[in-house]
């Protein structure tokens, strides 16, 4: 039941992603059964009991449990200071959690050592809400940035930039700079740089806070594709429409506290 | 590869924060000029009291028909004479005559000489001492009591303390100086990459979510303290250089200089210029990394 529910929104949007950029070899990945690689099972973040307490006394998050498989698509929602970004930062363990313990990727982040943290996060791609992107280079350069800052080849980086950047539809404006691009323009840029080494794991930090509606469902369909490659993303949210539609799970904090975790909710 | 990639980055960083970097350069460049001219005039200074050290010696006076009731014996020189090759603290020694004496007083005195009618002046021995500290003791080995047939026995008491005095003062206001300058250089070298840091917040945010390891961060930083640090003493050693070639003949000309007083080569000072300019560069740099920078 639900399983044909999943598959005829992914054709739906399979439509829409082909259209896209006419990709030839996404449309001949329509044809299997379960196209998209659906939560197998093994988990991809665990976060046990985890609290953060900022100093002196803010209370951010408060024994947050939950698991999120891997290849799912997460919608993380709640208000401001419900500790979204909290989670976001000790995924990439920019923090370190108060108490609790969090597990990406079958590695537990307390137990990795501070040479390892870039290890962890080459393997997690970031999106923001206002992009991050280096303004002194073009868009071809700043994806080409997070190749070169893990030391890979240069004829990698020739071959891997160009392609992606034509992937997000940007095929025509790699050598422009950001402030000559589109906020959705710029949004892709970031997308494609965050996505270039294909990390199992994909965080979002409102990437659709500062676009309008229409570009928001161009930056929504990037993602969920980029999800159906078996990527896991997690997207912290305020776009109330998006979520509704999009039908994905659902977590909901408060105040630091998951209030509501549904398989495939709404806002709420 | 990669220092290809530190160093386009640094390049990148120095062009785009010129005014930071300038500042920088100009910090080092007048921190290493003052530390070059110090280290000229302190080790030139240094040979100079060297040079006077040198002419510490003692002299022995034997007696005149003058000065004492009668003139020394011969007998009494030698004895003189043995005493002091016995002495391990003495170096060489040397008789002057009471002719000795009188013809370098005319050389030196011609009109004082020129009327007196005989020599009055007593026959010595000039001891060199192994080293110039020495001197006293040498001279209290002489004394008390004094060997027949010696007059006095004198080695510049007030000279010797000057110069030795002179001489750890020089040293220590040339120590002091060169190590304030060199924390100044530091500092200042953090200062600018610290504002570097500053103003690149954002180019190591980005880094640090792409996953760059944290050498990958810093070397770039690294490196351009270094960079400041060595474009800052080659302009100082090429100010240095213009000094010396220009305005040093013109001051030197004035100052009777023997040759033995010579101030370290050029090439060596340089060398050191430069070698602690990057040390400052690499420790300014360092220090901010440190603080600012904890990836």
């Amino acid at each position: 039941m639900q399983e044909t529910d999943q598959t005829d929104h992914l054709d739906a949007s399979r439509a829409t992603t082909a259209e896209l950029n006419g990709d030839p070899e996404e449309a001949t990945q329509v044809e299997p059964v379960a196209p998209e690689p659906a939560p197998s099972g093994s988990p991809m973040i665990i976060f046990e009991a985890v609290s953060k307490v900022y100093d002196p006394n803010v209370v951010a998050l408060r024994d947050t449990s939950f698991v999120i498989d891997k290849g799912e698509f997460v919608f993380l929602v709640g208000p401001s200071g419900s500790g979204k970004s909290t989670i976001m930062r000790l995924l990439l363990r920019e923090l370190d959690p108060t108490g609790g313990r969090i597990i990406v990727g079958g590695r537990e982040l307390a137990r990795l050592r501070r040479s390892k943290v870039p290890m962890l996060r080459r393997n997690i791609g970031c999106v923001f809400q206002d992009f991050k992107l280096l303004t002194d280079r073009t868009a071809y350069d700043n994806v080409a940035y997070a190749l070169k800052v893990q030391g890979q080849s240069k004829d990698l980086i020739r071959a891997k930039v160009p392609e992606i950047l034509a992937l997000v539809g940007l095929g025509s404006k790699m050598n422009s700079f950001p402030h000559e691009l589109s906020g959705g323009e710029q949004q892709r840029v970031s997308v494609a740089r965050a996505f270039v080494n294909h990390p199992p794991l994909l965080i979002c930090d409102e990437p659709t806070g500062n676009l309008d509606p229409d570009t928001s469902v161009g930056i929504m369909q990037l993602l969920y594709r980029i999800n159906r490659t078996g990527t896991t993303v997690l997207m912290a949210t305020h776009d109330r429409e998006m979520v509704d539609k999009m039908q994905r799970r659902v977590i909901a904090l408060e105040e630091g506290v998951v209030v509501r975790d549904e398989r495939r909710g709404g806002y709420g | 590869m990669r220092t290809k990639i530190f160093f386009s980055e640094a390049l990148r960083s120095i062009g785009a924060n010129i005014s930071t970097t300038a500042a920088a350069v100009m910090t080092v460049l007048i921190g290493m000029f003052l530390l070059g001219l110090f280290i000229a005039l302190g080790s030139w200074v240094i040979s100079w009291t060297n040079h006077v050290k040198k002419d510490l010696v003692v002299n022995v006076y034997f007696c005149t028909d003058l000065t004492c009731e009668k003139e020394a014996l011969p007998k009494e020189i030698n004895a003189v004479s043995a005493e002091l090759d016995q002495n391990p603290m003495v170096k060489s020694y040397r008789f002057v005559s009471k002719e000795d004496a009188w013809e370098e007083m005319q050389e030196r005195f011609p009109e004082l000489t020129a009327e007196t009618v005989r020599n009055p002046l007593p026959a010595s021995y000039e001891v060199i001492p192994v080293n110039a500290d020495q001197v006293q003791a040498i001279a209290a080995s002489l004394q008390e009591p004094t060997p027949p047939g010696v007059e006095t026995v004198k080695y510049g008491e007030k000279k010797a303390e000057r110069v030795l005095q002179v001489a750890t003062i020089i040293g220590a206001i040339f120590l002091v100086g060169s190590i304030i300058l060199l924390v100044a250089s530091t500092i200042l070298i953090a200062n600018t990459i610290r504002l570097s840091i500053f103003s690149r917040r954002r180019e190591i945010e980005v880094m640090k979510l792409v996953g760059a390891s944290n050498w990958f961060v810093r070397a770039p930083f690294m490196l351009e303290g270094l960079l400041c640090g060595l474009a800052g003493s080659i302009l100082a050693v090429i100010l240095l250089l213009l000094a010396k070639e220009f305005a040093l003949p013109g001051i030197m000309g004035r100052i009777e200089s023997p040759d033995d007083i010579q101030a370290w080569s050029f090439p060596i000072v340089a060398l050191i210029l430069v070698a602690m300019s990057l040390l400052v560069g690499a420790a300014g740099s360092g220090i901010t990394l440190r603080r600012f920078l904890r990836i």
